[in-house]
């Protein structure tokens, strides 16, 4: 989640669900809350019964927004547009600029007075492109983007890091230059008038919201955002995203109870693997992934261009080195860079749409697949599957014969003729998995809570969790490359894979794997208390630094605590880092170490204790005093004033202004989605994303802009009864039946129009494929009216497919490959379609 | 499944799904309807029918003189063997037909069902007891002591007796619909007895009349019955009507369209053309006479099978209508 | 608004009755609660198919569905437009998760003819599958539609109140997996205070609530209130739901009143049909 991240310094949701309940208002925008997270939904419903104002932003009238007081309807993929204009609204509102709280908490804990240097143009200046911008490349070069200011080389520095800038400042935020006043030049056209002509939302609506959102913020009130996947999944989506973090700091919402923004995770513990990742670009703890490139050729080097001189990462030695020594034990000595060089160095970009066309190419030749159904869930589906078709191999990890499992024999191609199962040269090796209730293990929740789960039976016949998978997987690599001198072999040789088993299926001993995320003296084995006791001379390690702590020095499991209480429920499981709950909670007193107000209490300095206190734990260093100035050469956190709730960054504040982490810019700027009937209106020179990573080729074609053939927005969504891409719920007949057919929303005025009939088959077409559904017709969608001329919108639940008891035609079918440049995140949300009534030739459905 | 889908064919293109909520819940029941269909109206047709030649067997042997004899006799053997299927019928139509017994665990006063089992097993014995008497006395059991034993019994007793069950019998299926949640029959829960009772009794004199063959009395007797019958027809014509009436358009709308509605005009039909070609029967010369009599029977007993056709399966269709149910049970605040 | 009449609030539950509080207002129709009661009771799959009614593919209570959620919808006016501000809570997507009312006065179990049907040491309304034989009678005497026959077995069932779970101390599978608290479970006259309190609240917010299931709605005619009640923000009609529901057996005894009358005038007809009849003279 580089939205967050890049301005606040983790990409993980700010607060937690229950302190939802504590919001005065509550907007959920790019989420269908109450539908995909029904359990955290009652914390909403809870602070609606406390008298906050529920706002559902969403182009569909969903179940969350039947318990909203408001609901906008807005067109897919104009989020940006919506939230650019509240952040405009907010800057010129009498409000914000007369209550003081609004200064103080911008003055203090935002980058708001930064100068950004002169060579900066912005896109309102450039037509649609800020400056460094390579039209051949498609990419931005962001130097012209940093802080004017002094940059001062650090020496004398066990691991290096990079130079410290001393940015310019103007505390009376006047100066042009200064982050504010950018910011505020930047959206000056996101009017109110903009949102009625690009959103359909007319103005007064969003004045509303607006107004009410600016009500609900300050000294004494909070506003809190839920987001989910649709914000995530655009070519912009990381910069809707950030946008939001913009408009909470500039309200003073971030680390305050009731406030912040809730990144609702597309599911189970999806938080809990992108902190221990499965992605290819990052190792545990945030850390980034080496890449083969000259500046991250040996450790010094990695460091010398990653660790920032200030703030928290200013330890990134610490966290590396110890997951080096977790990793590869006594083969990672401070002589060999801690075995550095066995770390991959990524070449390229490896991320899921990536990797099918490299499959597809023929450049991949195996896949594992576990928890995932890319025949299903992958965009441009039927791509997808001539991916899987064209692999040597293929894994599947699954409690049911998936689809993508199955597609060799079953898929919509196959029965058709046009493929013959002898033609598919896969070899497919399908192996049962077992379910959660059949395995122990954690979760980790959309708000960085883990929590444990104990096993409630053993799983039938050979079924198995994926920990032993892995780990038997990893002791036959182990077994297959002894001796083996390449540095593959070394590699593996060198992993520590030594982990007990215990039971009878000889399953792994999860409470070993805890104890090496959380990290131990490498001396005596003592589990450590936290991230702080971490070194970087090789004699701690740590599986994963923000998870450090979670087995305490005792040997006790925290995700296994089920304490709670009406505040932050310490003792419920273990929120990363350092069962923090509200992150940033450092915001939540004012730059003097005073709570805000009585109402919004959170954690505040005690200057008898001299430490701060609260109902949390601080996000902060607990003895750093508010009035702390730093010395001169200062590093790490030391060179954090004390009013840097933000221990993440550079300056310890949140960036209004983004020098650096975003790959399209500094500031979220309005492009329309790859596919779109209108076009940009603040850019008709640029209406897309300058640089989204586009798959040109004949195989996921484009639809113009405006494509007659293609007239109507669809957006693609998930419903409570279904679980993503099926393989757990299509195949469960107390979930099938409750939704037991693909189908697709549409509303009466287009369903007029076309003649279609609650219950018709109907055809959802685009230049990728087609898909086969029923309609439900309702006026819970929509039409509307986008610069004057109506736009139609067609929802459809992407999770069905040709395989299980609730089988429908595959809306990913649909999808085309294109994605966000900083999350390498698809465009599902919104793209174009055609839609007809009857069926398909071979029919997708049985 | 097709149950809920029989409601799709109302849509409309363009037709949002709220558009189905306005009158009713998508048009589905309020209410479960009872799953009864064939057996159930065999079993109260003939019901009506045994309890109905009990009751002219009892009254034919307490009031009738010798000249009735025929009626006591004919009336005593259809009541047995009309009312023998009757237990056959009920049990097949049993969920779980081996359980029937389960049936005696209780006796419960407010459930019709509960005190019709136990009065159907009164009338059986009873119209066991009678035939059994009426089989010694016609010496269809030999000489043997136990026969001489039976004879012993008191057949004005006997007969006295039976009256009970008989009526019961007759009546206790209108009251056992009306008790339920099913609107037309809630409605007509006052009527459902009576009709059943007059419908009972008509038919069981239409079927004696046909049966009581040739005598020296014939005539006689014929005249009984058919008075019975013209009675019975008369309060089963004005239940008809009362039923219809004070149904209304919409809970009375099963009874009025479709082939159940077909079926309750046929019966309302039958009733009175069997009244009408009794009354004509008197006016023809003598010779045409048997023949309309025998038709009037014919057409008496074919009503009280379409009433009770129409009155079963008008229930079912009467369950399955919500605007039915919403009509019935309408609060005061609405 | 129906001020005073929805404030009612009373049953004739027993003290120490046990039964839900349905409150339609929290309901966020994610179905929670009919899977963990087919899972609870291992209830095998209807599968009825898409019913494009809404979000609803079950579509009624039956003999292996006990819970069931009703999804209306109300988001646009008769000329099709949609209203942004919302009434709080549900107001435009309405959801009721229907169930057993365990009826304080039961129809189904004043039917039964075997004693299949039992009221428990809970006060609630339960279907003995050891006896129960499939007569049938209680579906058509329920006045909610709420017992059907399995074509499986042969046998009505209907929720028990999850009886296993409350005598092991466990509260039912339903609320247990309400997330939204929409669905709670206690003692009857506890939670009655609740949902007048709760009514109360909502009507000061402008909300059209009401309680369903007290003697003034839902339980009337002899029923004397449910021991599973609801908060509706529609008249219940719109949930499916009966307004003044009466309970069946009050007809029993006035009907089998009108039937004697009736015996008592055909016997005496035909008594004297057989009594007055002369001799037909033949010529």
């Amino acid at each position: 989640m580089p939205g967050l991240g890049a301005r606040l310094g983790r990409g993980g949701a700010t607060t937690t669900l229950a302190s939802l309940a504590e919001s005065d208002c509550i907007v959920i925008m790019g989420s269908n809350m109450a539908e995909n997270h029904p359990v955290g939904f009652r914390f909403v419903v809870k602070a609606r019964e406390r008298g906050a104002r529920i706002i559902h932003v969403d182009p569909r009238f969903s179940r969350t927004s039947a318990l909203a007081d408001l609901h906008v309807p807005i067109r897919p993929g104009s989020d940006l547009v919506f939230l650019g204009a509240l952040v405009n609204y907010v800057l010129n509102s009498e409000r914000w600029n007369s209550d003081p709280f609004f200064r103080e908490y911008v003055l203090h804990y935002t980058n708001a007075s930064v100068l950004v240097s002169p060579d900066f143009r912005d896109t309102e200046d450039l037509a649609g492109v800020f400056s460094g911008y390579d039209p051949q490349q498609h990419r931005y070069d962001p130097s012209s983007w940093q802080y004017a200011g002094r940059v001062q080389p650090l020496d004398g520095e066990r691991w290096p890091c990079r130079p410290r800038i001393e940015p310019e400042r103007d505390p009376t935020l006047q100066h042009p230059n200064c982050a504010l006043q950018v910011v505020k030049r930047h959206f000056a056209r996101y009017t109110p008038e903009l949102v009625e002509q690009a959103c359909g939302v007319p103005r007064d609506l969003f004045v509303e919201v607006a107004d009410t959102i600016l009500a609900n913020s300050g000294r004494d009130r909070t506003t809190a955002f839920c987001y989910a996947v649709a914000w995530t999944q655009h070519t912009i989506g990381t910069q809707i995203i950030s946008c939001c973090a913009l408009l909470q700091l500039l309200l003073g919402n971030i680390g305050r109870p009731g406030g912040g923004i809730l990144a609702l995770r597309g599911h189970a513990t999806i938080q809990g693997s992108t902190d221990i990742p499965t992605l290819f670009d990052l190792l545990p703890g945030y850390l980034k992934m080496p890449q083969a490139i000259p500046q991250h050729a040996t450790l010094a080097d990695y460091f010398a261009h990653e660790r920032p001189a200030t703030g928290l990462w200013y330890d990134m030695p610490k966290f590396l080195i110890s997951l080096l020594k977790a990793w590869y034990g006594d083969a990672a000595t401070p002589e060999n860079d801690f075995a550095y060089e066995f770390l991959p160095k990524i070449g390229g970009d490896y991320s899921f749409q990536s990797i099918l066309t490299m499959m597809k190419d023929g450049i991949i030749k195996g896949l594992f697949v576990m928890g995932m159904n890319p025949a299903v869930g992958g965009q441009n589906a039927r791509l997808a599957r001539q991916a899987l078709a064209n692999l040597d191999w293929l894994v599947v990890r699954d409690v049911h014969e998936i689809e993508t499992a199955s597609f060799w024999y079953d898929a919509p191609e196959v029965r058709s003729g046009e493929v013959r199962p002898q033609d598919i040269k896969t070899e497919v090796f399908f192996l049962p998995a077992a379910i959660a209730a059949e395995k122990d293990g954690t979760f980790t929740n959309t708000h960085r809570l883990v929590q444990w789960h104990d096993k409630a039976v053993d799983p039938p016949g050979d079924a198995r969790s994926e920990a032993h998978f892995v780990f038997q997987l990893g002791q036959r690599l182990k077994e297959l490359y002894a001796g083996d001198e390449s540095p593959a072999g070394r590699q593996i040789a060198a992993l520590t894979w030594d982990y007990p088993t215990v039971g009878p299926h000889q399953e792994l001993d999860l409470m070993a794997v805890a104890r090496e995320i959380s990290g131990y003296r490498v001396s005596d084995g003592r589990p450590v208390a936290g991230f702080q006791e971490l070194a970087d001379d090789g004699s701690t390690a740590c599986g994963c630094w923000i998870y450090s702590g979670i087995v305490t020095p005792e040997g006790e499991h925290r995700a296994k605590r089920r304490r709670g209480d009406d505040r932050a429920s310490l003792d419920w499981g273990f929120a990363w880092p350092a069962n923090r709950r509200i992150l940033y909670n450092r915001a939540s007193a004012d730059p003097q170490g005073r709570p805000w107000s009585e109402r919004k209490k959170w954690i505040w300095w005690d200057p008898e204790q001299q430490r701060w206190v609260g109902y949390d734990v601080p996000d902060f260093p607990a003895s750093k005093p508010p009035d702390y100035q730093p010395p001169p050469g200062a590093r790490g956190l030391e060179a954090h004033p004390g009013t840097a709730p933000f221990i993440m960054m550079l300056d310890g504040q949140g960036w209004l202004f983004v020098p650096r982490g975003l790959l399209d810019g500094p500031l979220p700027t309005h492009y329309e989605p790859w596919e779109t009937p209108v076009t940009n209106p603040l850019y008709p020179a640029q209406p897309r994303s300058p640089v989204a990573p586009v798959f040109l080729r004949p195989d996921n074609p484009y639809h113009e802009i405006g494509d007659p053939r293609y007239p109507y927005v669809i957006t693609t969504y998930r419903l409570t009864e279904h679980h993503t891409a099926g393989g757990m719920s299509r195949w469960v007949p107390w979930l099938a039946e409750l939704q037991p057919a693909g189908f697709v929303e549409l509303s009466p005025e287009l369903a007029r129009e076309l003649g279609i009939t609650t219950g018709d088959w109907v055809v959802v077409e685009t230049a990728r494929g087609c898909a086969e559904a029923r309609a439900l017709v309702t006026e819970r969608v929509q039409p509307l009216v986008i610069a004057g001329r109506t736009v139609h919108v067609i929802g459809m639940p992407w999770h069905f497919g040709f395989g299980g008891l609730a089988t429908g035609g595959i809306a990913n079918e649909l999808a085309a490959l294109v994605k966000d440049p900083n999350s390498l995140i698809h465009e599902a949300k919104s793209f174009t379609c055609t839609i007809r009534k009857g069926r398909l030739q071979e029919g997708v459905v049985r | 499944m097709a149950e809920l889908r029989r409601w799709q064919h109302r849509r409309a293109p363009g037709e949002p799904v709220s558009a189905e909520t306005r009158e009713s819940y998508y048009g589905l029941p309020v209410i479960h309807g009872p799953h009864w269909r064939w057996p159930i109206v065999f079993y109260f047709v003939l019901g009506g029918l045994a309890g109905g030649s009990a009751v002219l067997a009892a009254a034919a042997r307490l009031v009738g003189g010798r000249w009735a004899r025929s009626v006591v006799r004919i009336g005593r053997y259809l009541a047995f063997l009309a009312v023998l299927p009757g237990p056959l019928l009920l049990i097949v139509d049993l969920g779980r037909p081996e359980r029937f017994h389960h049936m005696l665990r209780v006796v419960k006063l407010r459930s019709p069902m509960s005190v019709g089992v136990w009065g159907l097993v009164g009338f059986t014995a009873s119209a066991f007891l009678n035939a059994l008497w009426q089989a010694a006395e016609d010496g269809l059991l030999g000489r043997r002591g136990v026969v001489r034993c039976i004879r012993r019994l008191p057949d004005r007793g006997l007969a006295a007796m039976s009256l009970l069950p008989a009526f019961f019998l007759a009546g206790y299926t209108g009251v056992l619909l009306g008790a339920t949640a099913v609107p037309l029959w809630a409605r007509n829960a006052l009527r459902l007895g009576p009709l059943f009772l007059c419908s009972a009794l008509s038919s069981a004199a239409a079927a004696l009349s046909l049966l009581v063959g040739s005598g020296p009395d014939v005539q006689r007797v014929r005249r009984a019955l058919e008075r019975v019958e013209q009675v019975a027809l008369v309060g089963e014509l004005a239940l008809l009507e009362a039923v219809q009436r004070g149904s209304g358009d919409v809970v009375g709308r099963p009874i009025t369209v479709g082939l159940e509605g077909r079926a309750y005009a046929g019966a309302r039909a039958s009733a009175g053309l069997a009244l009408g070609l009794h009354l004509l029967a008197r006016v023809v010369p003598r010779r045409c006479r048997t023949v309309l009599r025998v038709l009037a029977a014919l057409v008496a007993f074919g009503g009280a099978f379409l009433l009770r056709a129409a009155m079963v399966f008008g229930g079912r269709c009467s369950a399955e209508d919500p605007r039915a149910t919403f009509v019935m049970t309408r609060g005061e605040r609405h | 608004m129906n001020s005073e009449s929805t404030l009612v609030g009373r049953t004739r539950a027993r003290p120490g009755a046990f039964g839900f509080l349905t409150d339609t207002t929290l309901c966020i129709g994610c179905k929670a609660c009919e899977v963990a009661c087919k899972q609870w009771n291992q209830l095998p799959m209807d599968d009825f198919g898409f019913t494009g009614m809404s979000y609803d593919n079950t579509g009624d209570l039956g003999a292996t569905t006990w819970r069931h959620v009703a999804f209306i919808e109300r988001v646009a006016d008769r000329q099709g437009r949609r209203p942004t501000r919302l009434q709080p809570f549900q107001s435009h997507w309405l959801m009721l998760s229907d169930v057993c009312k365990h009826c304080v006065n039961a129809g189904c179990m004043e039917a039964c003819p075997t004693g299949a049907i039992i009221r428990t040491e809970f006060d609630t309304v339960v279907i003995q599958q050891d006896v129960c034989n499939g007569c049938g009678y209680c579906v058509p005497a329920c006045p909610f539609g709420v017992p059907a026959l399995s074509p499986l077995d042969g046998k009505a069932h209907k929720c028990t109140l999850c009886y296993d779970r409350l005598k092991d101390g466990l509260e039912p599978a339903c609320s247990k997996a309400c997330p939204t608290d929409a669905i709670q479970f206690g003692p009857v006259h506890a939670l009655m205070d609740r949902a007048k309190a709760r009514v109360a609240e909502l009507q000061a917010q402008g909300v059209d609530a009401r309680i369903y299931g007290d003697e003034a709605l839902g339980g009337t005619g002899g029923i004397g209130g449910l021991n599973a009640f609801f908060i509706l923000t529609a008249p219940p009609e719109v949930y499916n739901l009966p307004a003044a529901p009466e309970l069946p057996q009050r007809r029993v005894l006035p009907a089998f009143l009108t039937t004697a009358l009736a015996a008592l005038v055909l016997g005496v007809a035909t008594l004297l049909s057989f009594w007055r009849t002369k001799e037909v003279r033949h010529g």
